[in-house]
């Protein structure tokens, strides 16, 4: 277990910078998730923090040693790939066993154990004669866990390991990454596109953007306090709409660009984007609400209904119950809550 | 007509021509082989296996194959890896280079080696110029010069058939390896190599099938005095035209293959099956 610091890594391929200047600390025991789109350079930084990528310029430091220069195998790192990388011409306990073997960390009966016990951790101990191609897509994601733990690490790395499983196995292995974080304290860097995954298995949450981190934090403070349009509109797919916010006849006031009005209290006045979660607004016949659309598009998601408004030329997303249905091409009226509106300065 | 029997008709030209080119020639050689002048004999065999001299050409004939096969092996596999390692346009460039042998004539090829490897040739000249080797050093008609001249040939078989292999080898296999501690080396001997066994296996059986079956290369490399089986069988059928013991030298060359052959394939199959 030890700290991880990042310090102004740059990375180019050719003439194209992909990370521009990343500065991280990430503490002992911490498990941090780079969330961002796919090419913002978070896979990128993780093979940089494996050694698997070299940095244009910056260090990489772990436990206090500068490894910048260091290969792989002198990083004391595992890594968890997407595609697994299980070993074919091995058996399971042989995949296990392959840190301990080219690290030479106990003797034969001590590295039996340990397999047994990492193998026990994710409850495949009676897989462990098997190839991996006999095993299923999830049994083959517990091995590469078992794999990446058994050596005990300092850091683990691991480059969107549940991405390729179902909605089910996701979510338990979700749990199953947390209560072994938990038990070992590893230090854990976490890649993931998925807002949902970051939020709720991570510490710390890196919001990377076009090779820049966009924002960071605990998830419940990212999640309620997004600070940049991108921000709020990756994390809770919030609805973003232009306007201009001012001091009216009737109180401070945010107008759209077709010249709706909503009143605001928060923010400066000028220009602004108004950040609007799909959750915190509910439809209802026009003329009751806030803001009045057309629905565009009704998803029917079992336990509820996603609409598409359009309001002021933008698409807004609502999330609301399926009590009432409106068609679409209906106009209807938006319900919002004023104070569950964000003013994010125009990007 | 059903699917089966239009399979049959699409197989028949092939098994025609199979039939004439192959089986027809086959058979005559075993007939002739066991042919003597007073009926069926097995005299051709006895007074090979007999024969110390011969058993001499059949054993170096095996001896220099297998030297072939494990070199062509040695150079081949590190050779397709970085092959298949490089960006696709320098890829092309290696592969024009490696099968660059297989499209100049033989005789050209083995007259070219020739010239560099003679008593007053280019490398043994430079050999003895930098004081590595004595006055009386020389490198044509040695068994040296057999396997240089031979390996240079098959080295684009051996190397072909791992390439096939060794590009559907994921590199991230190699990374994973990297990042469990081994060092690039390691991750070669310990991943890519057990992986590309199948490939090395059937090169194998390509370079080794091929070597012990060449004669020209051999016999002007290697001289009169260095004979191999099949220099040794166009002996017999042009300056002795003894056919019936060319024939017999032909059934041990072709069961030799076969009984060397057949476990290697068998291992083969049973380790990209298990």
């Amino acid at each position: 277990m030890a700290d991880v610091r990042l310090t102004q890594i740059k990375k180019s391929f050719g003439q194209v910078e992909v990370l521009h200047g990343i500065t991280l600390d990430i503490v002992s025991g911490e498990f941090i998730s780079l969330l961002g789109a796919s090419g913002c350079g978070k896979t990128t930084l993780l093979r940089i923090v494996a050694g698997l990528e070299g940095v244009t310029s910056g260090t990489v430091e772990i436990a206090g040693r500068d490894v910048t220069e260091l290969p792989p195998e002198k990083r004391d790192i595992s890594m968890m790939f997407q595609s697994y990388a299980l070993l074919p011409h091995l058996s399971v306990s042989e995949n296990v066993r392959f840190p301990l073997r080219m690290r030479k960390i106990g003797s034969r009966d001590e590295q039996a154990e340990k397999v047994r016990d990492a193998l026990e951790t994710v409850q495949l101990g009676h897989l462990a004669d098997r190839k991996p191609r006999q095993l299923s897509g999830g049994q083959q994601q517990r091995v590469a866990l078992a794999r990446a733990i058994v050596s005990r690490p300092q850091v683990l790395l691991l480059d969107e390991p549940l991405s390729n499983l179902d909605a089910r196995l996701r979510e338990d292995m979700q749990v199953e990454l947390i209560e072994i974080h938990k038990r070992l304290g590893l230090t854990s860097i976490f890649v993931t596109h998925d807002q949902e995954e970051a939020l709720s298995l991570s510490d710390r949450v890196v919001l990377l953007n076009g090779g820049k981190v966009e924002q960071e934090g605990a998830p419940s403070e990212i999640y309620s306090n997004p600070a940049t349009g991108f921000a709020s509109n990756f994390l809770g797919a919030a609805n973003l709409l232009p306007a201009t916010l001012s001091q009216t006849s009737g109180g401070r006031a945010a107008k759209l660009e077709d010249g709706q009005v909503i009143p605001i209290e928060a923010g400066e006045d000028g220009d602004v984007t108004l950040s609007l979660r799909q959750e915190d607004a509910t439809l209802c016949a026009d003329g009751e609400g806030a803001l009045s659309g057309v629905v565009a598009a009704r998803i029917y998601l079992g336990a509820r209904n996603r609409y598409v408004v359009k309001v002021a030329g933008h698409e807004v997303r609502v999330l609301t119950g399926t009590e009432d249905v409106f068609e679409s091409g209906t106009r209807v009226g938006l319900k919002i809550d004023p104070a569950r509106v964000r003013v994010l300065p125009r990007d | 007509m059903n699917d089966r029997a239009e399979n049959t008709l699409l197989v028949l030209p092939g098994l025609a021509l199979l039939a004439l080119a192959f089986f027809v020639p086959i058979t005559q050689m075993l007939i002739l082989s066991v042919s003597g002048d007073d009926g069926p004999t097995l005299a051709h065999f006895t007074r090979f296996l007999g024969d110390p001299y011969y058993l001499g050409v059949l054993w170096r004939t095996v001896r220099l194959s297998v030297l072939i096969t494990l070199i062509c092996a040695a150079i081949g596999f590190p050779l397709a890896y970085i092959m298949a390692r490089v960006g696709p346009r320098l890829r092309l460039w290696l592969i024009v280079l490696v099968i660059l042998p297989l499209m100049t004539s033989v005789v050209v090829r083995t007259f070219g080696w020739m010239v560099l490897l003679s008593r007053s040739g280019l490398i043994p000249d430079m050999l003895r110029d930098l004081g590595l080797v004595g006055r009386n050093f020389a490198i044509m008609q040695t068994e040296t010069a057999i396997v240089i001249g031979m390996v240079q040939v098959l080295l684009p078989f051996m190397t072909l058939s791992i390439l096939g292999i060794v590009t559907r080898i994921d590199p991230r296999l190699e990374e994973a390896a990297r990042t469990m501690g081994c060092s690039f080396l390691q991750s070669l001997r310990t991943v890519v190599l057990p992986l590309a066994v199948p490939g090395i296996i059937a090169g194998s059986l390509l370079v080794f099938t091929l070597s012990a079956s060449s004669f020209v290369t051999p016999n002007l490399l290697g001289g009169a005095r260095i004979q191999v089986l099949a220099a040794s069988i166009y002996r017999s059928v042009t300056q002795t035209l003894d056919w019936p013991f060319a024939a017999a030298q032909a059934v041990i060359l072709f069961v030799g293959i076969l009984l060397i052959l057949v476990p290697y394939a068998r291992l083969a199959g049973g380790r990209s099956n298990g």
